[in-house]
């Protein structure tokens, strides 16, 4: 990688690091209703119906797991300092 | 002797010092104590989310942990130390500091938070100490919030006062951070030219107040009389009665409600919408002024400019002539908050970074290099310092001493420099403290969850009355060791947490050990001082230092009320902090013994 390169790296670091990571927090939350309501027929909450459920989870499948790490992490107030 | 008597040697061997500390005791530390190794799968990889784990950059996480740890701290407590006790000292304990404790403990406890599935400090203290500890370490937490947000407003308040024309262009900044959140999230705008319409703005801002005097209203201290303020002045000698500015005064006020204003919008708005598009935009002109002061110190035999301040002043101050010093030893090792050591850093580094490093090996870049970047900008800071002969006192002293090392070497009007560090100091301030305000609102969300004290309007409020008001009567320089003292007993406690974990891996610990308690002595007997002259004064009914504005003002009562909650606020950190550094040493001393048997 070249130095222009790194420059630019640390100054995105500076400046949007923290913006892209809260906004993508905020995407998160909006996305857990989106999972919520796709799959909510098979947590036992019909929300939708099964046939778009069915049409949707081939969308959703790949993000399944990574939602339920995400969903079933414990996190304390100090997680919230950064 | 002409180079010697200049900055520049200074703070090159400071440079040089940490980098052959990074080069090689940094080194020994990660690949001999910890083992970092770049095959072992970082909590970015093994729990990859997308939203809080996911493997960034080591050169974007040392630019965001960088940000996230140099504010005004590394900026303010050098210049307040060369103040008090002369150039030497600060020096010597912003680089030796900084080389055997700093770094320490930033990347110690990033590797912590590496080592347990990216866990932040709260859960770790839970998982080896108890649910006690951690709760204790909660309510730490709310008071060094309160206090921390008091010395930073009271930190503008100084700069908006002194440095003419800084709110109007301080607007500008605020104003193209709201309308780049605009553009970008509302009207779904390209960022570059996003970006480009925000800092023109901003450049419109500060060359239009730059070149048209006329708009740099409101004057200094335009609500007091400043005839009536020189009476207070230390340097009444020389000192421009329109350029005052003290606690307690009609002005200062205006400026508190003002910031505070500020501080609710960011605490209570959503982030895109206000705190992180001016975080974006304020930062980006920050960068070239930090850069550019730390070059103009190193080329200062170019420009001759010489150091005019005395190198030891003195080793002790009695508290009953001047009760904003007090003896060398704690008192300037905690009023240099950040650049030697801070707690601060501990959260930074285990909150966020220590969840996308992508190697283990990037720890050390990341921390460590990060903090000796801070520590850069603290020498900076001392240089600034160090060519003024008769420096204001507070940061309005960094702004006159940046101003005077970048003019001279850019050869451009001192007005423009002048304006550029108002701005600089203003915006690092306030980014920093706004984000302090909405990590208080969800601290007191969670200790008071359900209660009226957990909700976001009240718990703002509540931070905004407190630390407004020690802002506004209480004298800086003896809220700013308290918040030293708070701050660097934080960061004791993360190293002592640290020499926990290591025994309980069966590692050596006393790298962090040894530092972490001369850290934990130091501050306690900080604070136990701060304590001291804080109930001395608020019992003696006197005001402390520059307070006699406010009495005189407002009367005795007002700052004999600050100073006793104050002490009080004191006495309280002091027992906590006690209670968690023998928790601590005795959580080291357990799992030592286990570890050996």
């Amino acid at each position: 990688m070249g130095i222009l390169n790194r420059i630019r790296e640390v100054i995105e670091g500076m400046a949007v690091h923290g913006q892209a990571t809260s906004i993508l927090r905020i995407k998160a939350q909006i996305d857990n209703l989106f999972m919520i309501i796709t799959l909510g027929d098979m947590l036992g909450i019909p929300l939708l119906p099964p046939y778009y459920s069915l049409r949707l989870l081939p969308y959703m499948f790949p993000n399944i797991q990574s939602w339920k790490l995400y969903m079933l992490r414990e996190r304390d107030v100090t997680d919230l300092i950064s | 002797m002409g180079f010697l008597n200049t900055p520049a040697p200074y703070v090159l061997a400071g440079l040089i010092l940490y980098f052959i500390t990074y080069m090689t005791y940094s080194r020994y530390i990660d690949r001999k104590i910890w083992q970092a190794d770049p095959n072992r799968p970082t909590p970015a990889k093994m729990y990859f989310d997308g939203v809080e784990y996911f493997p960034v950059s080591k050169y974007v996480l040392f630019g965001y942990q960088f940000k996230s740890v140099a504010a005004l701290g590394p900026i303010v407590g050098p210049l307040t130390a060369v103040l008090f006790y002369g150039w030497v000292p600060a020096l010597l304990w912003v680089i030796f500091g900084n080389m055997f404790i700093g770094w320490v403990q930033d990347y110690s406890a990033m590797m912590m938070s590496v080592r347990n599935e990216g866990r932040s400090m709260g859960p770790i203290t839970y998982k080896l100490l108890g649910g006690r500890a951690r709760t204790i370490l909660l309510v730490y937490l709310v008071f060094y919030l309160i206090i921390i947000t008091a010395v930073f407003e009271w930190t503008i308040v100084d700069v908006l006062n002194r440095v003419t024309g800084t709110f109007e262009a301080v607007l500008f900044v605020l104003l193209g951070g709201i309308l780049f959140g605009q553009m970008v999230f509302r009207l779904k705008w390209d960022v570059l030219r996003s970006t480009i319409i925000a800092l023109l703005i901003v450049l419109v801002g500060y060359f239009l107040v730059a070149f048209v005097p006329a708009i740099r209203v409101p004057p200094v201290n335009f609500l007091d009389n400043p005839s009536f303020l020189q009476q207070f002045a230390p340097y009444a000698g020389g000192a421009n009665p329109a350029a005052l500015t003290w606690p307690g005064t009609n002005t200062a006020l205006f400026w508190i409600v003002i910031i505070s204003i500020l501080y609710f919008a960011a605490a209570v708005t959503t982030m895109p919408k206000f705190l992180l598009p001016t975080v974006y935009v304020g930062y980006l002109p920050s960068i070239i002024a930090l850069v550019l002061v730390l070059i103009a110190a190193i080329f200062s035999p170019l420009t001759g400019l010489t150091i005019q301040q005395t190198a030891i002043k003195a080793l002790y101050v009695n508290p009953l002539v001047n009760p904003q010093g007090g003896p060398i030893w704690p008192i300037l090792f905690v009023t240099i908050a950040c650049g030697a050591i801070s707690g601060w850093h501990s959260l930074i580094s285990s909150g966020l970074s220590s969840k996308q490093l992508e190697y283990e090996t990037d720890a050390l870049p990341v921390g460590g290099g990060a903090m000796m970047t801070e520590g850069a900008v603290a020498l900076s800071s001392i240089a600034a310092m160090m060519v003024l002969a008769t420096p204001p006192a507070g940061a309005a002293a960094y702004v006159q001493g940046a101003t005077t090392l970048t003019s001279k070497l850019l050869n451009v009007p001192p007005i423009f420099m002048n304006l550029l560090y108002g701005i600089f100091v203003t915006v690092m301030g306030l980014i920093t403290s706004m984000l302090f305000v909405r990590v208080f609102r969800l601290t007191m969300a969670e200790l008071f969850e359900g209660s009226i004290l957990g909700n976001k309007y009240v718990s703002t409020i509540i931070i905004l009355i407190l630390a407004g008001f020690l802002a506004f009567v209480g004298s800086w320089t003896n809220l700013w060791i308290f918040f030293g003292g708070t701050n660097q007993l934080l960061a004791a406690l993360a190293l002592l947490l640290v020499a926990i974990f290591l025994a309980s891996q069966k590692r050596p610990s006393a790298y962090t050990f040894i530092p972490g308690i001369f850290m934990a002595i130091t501050t306690l007997a900080a604070l136990a001082w701060e304590t001291y002259v804080y109930g001395l004064y608020a019992l003696m009914g006197k005001p402390i230092g520059v307070q006699a504005a406010a009495a005189k003002i407002y009367g005795a009562a007002l700052p004999q009320v600050s100073n006793y909650i104050s002490a009080a606020f004191g006495a309280l950190l002091l027992v906590l902090g006690i209670i968690m550094t023998y928790y601590l040493i005795a959580g080291w001393v357990k799992y030592r013994r286990e570890a050996r048997k």
